[in-house]
């Protein structure tokens, strides 16, 4: 899967000059701002921003010029580092393929989730002790894989789920994403006892708003039970909200992060709902739109945490900003290309299926395997996930002339696939990641990026590049 | 090159307009590296990063 490391070779002109011979590439771009422009070296994912009225100045030459060529082949390994030859550090678990709920945008096909089968506690603890063998062969020592449970609904499976965590809670950081509704006092005492992560998902403020894309198969509501598990995970530290951002629910974003914050969520994802199954598209927003509902309640974000002094971290918005600030502390491997599917990360189906991500569990041909029946080395390796890990940015249009398209990375690959055709074409949401990075840029431009950043991100992090002139 | 250290908060009060601040640095540009270990996806994020 692996793309070959870039070639340092002997440079055919000086590399005086800015985009041509071997000078440094830097195309502008531009970002919204009424002072700053920013110039970015596509393949290296460097950038700079520069004051519009010193543009030609420097691109001209200059410090930055002169520094940036120094590092121009450091930065070029660092992302060939971490796009080629990363290795599998989680898994994401499936204990059952059924849902209590029947959500509109669900990847998980709706025979499964109402008919599907549970797996046993015996052959849950044989699947974890498997792939605790395969994460002690590839991990470094000292580093612990992430299993995270994922559904349909894991608590669907309480028992079971509950015995694997208990046997293996020395071996494995566990997370849980649950729709809330089975998440009584009991489930939480049990998760927050052992610092299992907790995801919960609303998709809006009002009861109405989040009935319009989430509910039971009967179409009652659960937005009542999803705030009384909000309230009992209040004070916790390791638990999370997301929100699947949907044309139903652009209007109420911003009295959503109210009520995020209000209720103490340490940190919420505002995803733009994944178009993979043909459900999802019934509710997908426009980008414009979506851009606009999305910047707009990260902005009332910022004012809160103005307000009172305490954040609510957007994450998959600061997963952008880490991408432009420190591509290697992403902690989202959605966002890059390729992206963490099959390569920093796997799925499991409740029969040991073994697909690259969750998004592809409802699609046969991207099964690379079973985990009770092949090598997981080998599985790494079929076409299943080779399709996959191999879509690469740089090869197909209009990603591969895109002067940000490593920080954004084109998601996802199922979207490609099945909405638009093929590994080769652009994920759903091209223009919202455009938006995305251009108000980043702009917060980076005004000081204000930290702000929408976990406190201490940058701890064990080392500044490789730093001019401000 | 003059290094200064950037400060991602620099001066997060100031609303921008053109010509507001002539003190604006004419360039800022930053990036920083750690060993990458994320795994998140669009359907989760592992919480081991915490907020304020």
């Amino acid at each position: 899967m692996s793309a070959p490391a870039p070639e340092i070779r002997p440079v055919p002109s000086s590399g005086r000059y800015a985009n041509s011979g071997s000078g440094p590439a830097l195309v502008p771009l531009e970002i919204g701002h009424a002072d700053y422009v920013a110039l970015t070296d596509p393949d290296t994912a460097f950038w700079a921003l520069v004051r519009k009225d010193h543009l030609a100045e420097t691109l001209a030459g200059g410090p930055l010029l002169e520094s940036y060529r120094e590092k121009a082949a450091e930065f070029a390994l660092e992302l060939h580092g971490l796009r080629f030859e990363l290795r599998p550090s989680a898994v994401y678990v499936n204990p059952t393929e059924r849902c209590n709920l029947n959500c509109t945008y669900c990847y998980i096909p709706e025979g499964m989730r109402r008919h599907g089968e549970d797996m046993s506690a015996d052959r849950l603890i044989e699947a974890l002790g498997r792939l605790k063998g395969y994460f002690e062969s590839v991990m470094p020592e000292g580093r612990k894989p992430r299993a995270i449970f994922h559904g349909a609904e894991p608590l669907m499976n309480r028992k079971a789920l509950f015995a694997a965590i208990d046997a293996f809670h020395e071996d494995y950081v566990f997370g849980v994403q649950t729709n809330a509704t089975l998440l009584d006092e009991a489930a939480i005492r049990f998760l927050t006892d052992r610092h299992v992560s907790i995801g919960l998902s609303l998709d809006g403020p009002l009861p109405e708003v989040t009935d319009a894309t989430r509910a039971t198969w009967a179409g009652k509501s659960v937005h009542a039970k999803v705030l009384e598990a909000m309230d009992r995970l209040r004070g916790y530290d390791s638990w999370s909200v997301i929100a699947t951002c949907t044309e139903k629910n652009l209007d109420q974003l911003v009295p959503l992060v109210e009520l995020f914050h209000e209720r103490g969520v340490p940190t919420c994802m505002l995803n733009a709902v994944r178009c993979t199954l043909e459900g999802a598209r019934t509710v997908r927003p426009e980008d414009d739109a979506l851009a606009r509902g999305f910047v707009t309640a990260l902005d009332r974000t910022h004012e809160l945490y103005r307000e009172t002094g305490r954040k609510l971290v957007v994450a998959n918005f600061a997963n952008i900003l880490l991408a432009i600030l420190a591509p290697t502390a992403r902690r989202l491997m959605c966002d890059i290309s390729p992206c963490g599917g099959g390569r920093a990360f796997f799925a499991m189906a409740p029969d040991g299926g073994l697909f690259p991500c969750s998004e592809f569990i409802g699609l046969d041909a991207f099964r690379g395997g079973s985990l009770f029946e092949d090598r997981i080395e080998d599985v790494l390796k079929t076409p299943a996930f080779a399709t996959v890990t191999e879509r690469n940015v740089d090869r197909f249009a209009p990603c591969n002339t895109c002067a940000i398209r490593h920080f954004c990375g084109s998601p996802c690959p199922a979207e490609a696939h099945e909405m638009n055709g093929g590994m080769d074409r652009v994920g759903a949401f091209c223009g919202f990641y455009e938006e995305q990075v251009r108000y980043a840029m702009r917060l980076i431009a005004d000081g204000k990026a930290e702000d929408f950043l976990w406190d201490g991100w940058s701890e064990g992090v080392e500044t490789t590049y730093d001019l401000v002139q | 090159m003059q290094n200064t250290t950037l400060n991602l908060a620099h001066d997060s009060t100031v609303s921008k307009t053109a010509g507001e601040r002539p003190d604006q640095p004419a360039v800022i540009a930053v990036r920083k590296r750690c060993d990458a270990d994320g795994v998140g996806l669009s359907h989760y994020i592992l919480m081991d990063r915490k907020p304020a």
